[in-house]
């Protein structure tokens, strides 16, 4: 597996905020708002890859990205279909993790 | 921007008024074009209108521009979804509160009062073309240090502001809208419904 660096220091502090801050305010909201706050916070991840990632997996990477990006705010006013993505969502950077460690399975047995 | 004149009869001024009412949206893409000061002195004026328990006053308004410190705030604030170029952030003033005998861990008024300013602050920006985002999930101790509060001023509402950028708000098929009025609203009594037209 590459073990390029794809998070820089600054942004690594930012995301170390944030996910301290997720935690105090995860003590009063509501307990689904913290799977919202784990979701944004794989987003803001994958912005920092994107920003210094390799090609490889940018194409995956960016789709998947907008696709949480969109579907996150489901949280909001469609909570079932927020839940149903999350579901979801898991599978398919399984998926990428596979492709990446050359585990992907031929076309024909893929399930 | 629409304003009322005073040839405008009363249903004109209420349709500019409900039309921003019914289009103000969340706006969670800004671009990178800084906002006006005269933009953003007429957002904090819709701000200084709105309406307020008693008429005490207990909020500030605090104006953050700086990228470095918006992106500090940022940080700490799990609600900021957006990267808004601006930010007005309402601050309780727990020393006018002291004045005014205001007891804040009792008196629920104050948060209708942060929220009548969010508002029409928000409805404001829309008017001017611009866009806004609320943010009520940060933490107060990590933007108290971000943006140096002293003690005595405690952050309450986050509005980021900023120019829209282009959004697209994907539902799914069948996902909930905004509620009816009838689903909101009652008629004299509780359970009774709005009277047909």
């Amino acid at each position: 597996m590459a073990e390029k660096m794809v998070v820089s220091e600054d942004e690594a502090y930012e995301l170390l905020a944030h996910l301290v801050a997720s935690a105090e305010i995860c003590t009063f909201e509501p307990h689904y708002y913290g799977t919202f706050r784990l979701i944004d916070a794989a987003s803001r991840l994958m912005d920092c890859m994107l920003r210094h990632g390799s090609n490889g997996s940018r194409a995956w990477l960016e789709a998947f990205k907008q696709e949480v990006d969109q579907k996150k705010v489901w949280m909001m006013w469609d909570r079932e279909g927020y839940f149903q993505f999350l579901r979801e969502a898991t599978g398919k950077v399984a998926e990428a993790l596979k492709q990446r460690e050359g585990l992907a399975e031929p076309a024909s047995t893929a399930r | 921007m629409a304003t009322a004149t005073p040839e405008q009869t009363t249903s004109q001024r209420a349709e500019v008024v409900l039309d921003v009412i019914r289009t103000r949206r969340v706006v969670r893409s800004f671009t990178d074009e800084p906002i006006s000061d005269a933009d953003l002195r007429t957002i904090l004026e819709a701000g200084r209108w709105a309406l307020s328990a008693g008429n005490r006053r207990i909020n500030k308004f605090l104006v953050v521009q700086d990228p470095k410190r918006i992106r500090l705030v940022r940080a700490v604030s799990p609600g900021m979804l957006a990267r808004p170029t601006a930010l007005i952030v309402i601050l309780t003033d727990t020393e006018k509160a002291a004045r005014e005998q205001v007891q804040l861990d009792k008196d629920l008024n104050t948060w209708i009062d942060v929220g009548t300013a969010a508002q029409n602050m928000s409805l404001m920006a829309h008017a001017l073309g611009l866009g806004s985002c609320p943010a009520t999930s940060f933490s107060r101790s990590g933007v108290a240090a971000a943006l140096a509060l002293p003690p005595t001023m405690l952050p309450e509402f986050i509005l980021q502001l900023g120019h829209p950028a282009p959004q697209q708000r994907v539902m799914r098929p069948g996902a909930s809208t905004r509620l009816p009025i009838d689903a909101l609203t009652f008629w004299e009594r509780v359970g009774q419904p709005l009277p047909r037209r």
